[in-house]
């Protein structure tokens, strides 16, 4: 489902990523950890298409096609969806508007027929029950005024909204208390299926302990120095990034 | 008058040719105020961009000819519960609401007021009896070119809605004088919507003087998308303790088009107040202008005023001059003021496009959201959504860049 080629990825001329190789496949959840200054909001905004990103090298292929020369936009209604680290707010702009907006032009890009307002205000009630998202949170301007636990709540809707097959999530569980971390983890749960992909990129283990993943890689300075099964998040929740880092060198 | 002089100002040719026509011409008190005008027009000239106040905007090439034609006036809305008088009658029967009023509110006393004061043919002044509340607006809406005079009064307690709506043809250049009166109590709410037909050829020029009583607010909104060179000034005195004025509007311009909004509100007495939200849109090779002054006079203390500008930029050769300004001659008193000229913001952008939207819509997504602060301004509810209509209709060519 997506496969990531000795990824190379420079910011404002900068390297960031520097050879990155990973194989998710239908169904699996990967997780990406690392240390602050690692790549890996990088690697997240570059497999999102973010102008600024610049793949210097390598090749991300997603569905068996290379979706480096994708838009944002393109990346988006073909099925892949980036839950920030950083909701942005914008004033202005309702939250049920942007929700209705954003997923008539996904449907619209893909040949589907796009949902009347009332499908989708019913649509989006039932999900936003589930994550514990007020309706009066849905009329605000998007984000605006927000708490880091609503933002972050408000990713997860549009997740189980969109219904990607390729799910980035990066830093979601950054800022959440427990209980609020406890429901994201849910509405990511149920997204799991076995046609759906999942990249949790994320510096703590906690988060992991309710998302349990297949393959945990370790992300330092640009490259993956280590893989393996889900006791690796334990390892290095044990060691701390520091001790990895000195193995791998 | 020197002959030089004539020929150096169209607008003294027309008055030297037109005036024993003009209506009521040999009136006494007219004649006087008339040729008070015309003697401001003479010591000043054509504004040109010497001038402070028309830096951004010079004059002096636009108009060769000074306005020429007729402005025609229709007037919709609930007339029923106004007095009219059509200012084309002036004379002997002229209502004394209207000769006490008439070229006498001068909060904006510029060369241009003072020309349609002294060459208007055209115009009419409307007054809204005290006590008397308007739900729905009045609507004037103009066409034609030349030099026309508006006087709206509204009296003690009263409440009204004007719109204006100027529409011109292309090549239809026009002045157009306003004044109006808010008495004691009274609210009146005004909005202008200044738009040239698919040419860009028009100069438009309207100058509005506002006089705001003890305990009268004025709401004025003004909304333009530009012509060749399009202005409105505004000047607003706050004659009476705790009159109010709250200023906002919005300029959506593309092409060669330009559009100035300069304001001047005087706090002249205690515990007044005025605020003013300008938000701008400028894409193509296009100027948009806000330059506003606001004087807090000796004694007028407890004022308190805000002052906001901004404008977004749509490509790299649009231009916007933002430029608030405050002179304050008193102390105890609230003022603050700031601009802004931006570009979209890129996170934003990014957020709206990974969700799918495609980069034309969501940059058409934020820039209304950028303007919607200055559009919900307006309170009446059909009003504010003919200016979105409006925005909108300036917003489908300055977003045309983008797919």
């Amino acid at each position: 489902m997506l496969e990531i080629e000795n990824l190379h990825v420079s910011v404002g001329g900068k390297e960031i990523v520097k050879g990155l190789t990973l194989s998710v496949r239908p169904g699996e959840v990967h997780a990406i950890m690392g240390p602050n200054g690692s790549g890996k909001s990088t690697l997240s905004y570059a497999l999102a298409g973010r102008e600024g990103y610049e793949i210097t090298h390598g090749r991300i292929f997603y569905k068996g096609a290379d979706m480096t020369a994708l838009s944002p936009e393109e990346r988006s209604a073909s099925g892949a969806f980036l839950a920030m680290q950083y909701p942005v707010e914008i004033p202005g702009v309702t939250t049920m508007n942007f929700l209705k907006t954003a997923l008539n032009a996904q449907r619209r890009a893909r040949g589907e027929d796009e949902f009347d307002a009332v499908s989708i205000l019913r649509l989006v009630r039932g999900k936003a029950a589930a994550l514990n998202i007020p309706e009066e949170m849905l009329k605000r301007a998007l984000n605006v005024g927000f708490s880091g636990g609503e933002k972050k709540r408000l990713e997860i809707l549009q997740m189980a909204l969109f219904e990607p097959s390729l799910a980035i999530l990066d830093e979601t569980d950054s800022g959440l208390d427990i209980d609020a971390l406890k429901l994201v983890a849910e509405g990511v749960n149920a997204l799991r299926t076995p046609d759906r992909g999942m990249l949790i990129i994320t510096h703590y283990q906690r988060l992991l302990n309710y998302i349990v993943p297949d393959r945990v890689h370790v992300l330092a300075d640009g490259r993956i120095i280590a893989e393996g099964g889900k006791e690796l998040a334990h390892e290095l929740e044990a060691r701390g990034y520091a001790g990895l880092i000195r193995d791998a060198a | 008058m020197s002959e030089r002089a004539l020929a150096d100002n169209p607008l003294l040719q027309q008055f030297a040719t037109n005036a024993a026509t003009l209506p009521g011409a040999g009136t006494p008190w007219l004649d006087t105020r008339r040729a008070d005008a015309i003697r401001l027009v003479r010591k000043n000239g054509i504004p040109n961009r010497r001038v402070e106040t028309w830096k951004y905007s010079d004059l002096r090439n636009a108009v060769p000819d000074g306005f020429v034609g007729t402005i025609c006036w229709k007037l919709d809305g609930p007339t029923d519960a106004v007095e009219l008088f059509d200012l084309g009658m002036l004379g002997s029967e002229t209502p004394d609401w209207v000769m006490q009023h008439l070229g006498t509110v001068v909060a904006s006393r510029g060369t241009l007021d003072a020309a349609s004061l002294a060459l208007a043919r055209t115009g009419l002044a409307i007054r809204i009896p005290s006590g008397t509340a308007l739900q729905a607006p009045l609507k004037i809406a103009y066409s034609g070119g030349g030099h026309a005079r508006m006087l709206f009064v509204v009296e003690a307690g009263a409440s009204a809605t004007i719109m204006e709506i100027n529409r011109g043809e292309a090549s239809n250049s026009c002045n157009i004088g306003v004044e109006i009166v808010v008495n004691r109590g009274a609210q009146c709410t005004h909005v202008n919507f200044e738009e040239a037909a698919d040419s860009a050829t028009r100069v438009t020029v309207e100058e509005i003087s506002v006089e705001v009583m003890e305990g009268g607010q004025y709401r004025g909104h003004y909304f333009g998308l530009g012509s060749k060179l399009a202005r409105v000034e505004v000047g607003i005195v706050l004659s009476g303790a705790g009159a109010q004025a709250h200023l906002s509007g919005t300029g959506v311009l593309h092409g060669e088009r330009h559009y100035d909004v300069s304001t001047h509100v005087n706090h002249a007495v205690r515990d007044t107040r005025s605020t003013q939200l300008f938000k701008n849109i400028a894409a193509g090779h296009s100027r948009v202008i806000y330059q506003g002054k606001v004087t807090v006079r000796e004694g007028a203390i407890g004022s308190d005023s805000s002052q906001t500008a901004k404008a977004l930029l749509i490509g790299d050769r649009a231009e916007a001059d933002l430029k608030p300004e405050l002179e304050i001659l008193t102390d105890d008193v609230k003022c603050s003021h700031g601009a802004a000229v931006g570009d979209l913001d890129a996170d934003s952008l990014f957020y709206l496009r990974s969700r799918g939207i495609p980069e034309g819509h969501a940059r058409t997504m934020l820039v209304r959201a950028f303007l919607e602060e200055a559009v919900e301004k307006i309170e009446n509810e059909d009003v504010r959504t003919a200016a979105w209509q409006f925005v909108e209709r300036g917003l489908a060519e300055a977003m045309k860049i983008y797919p």
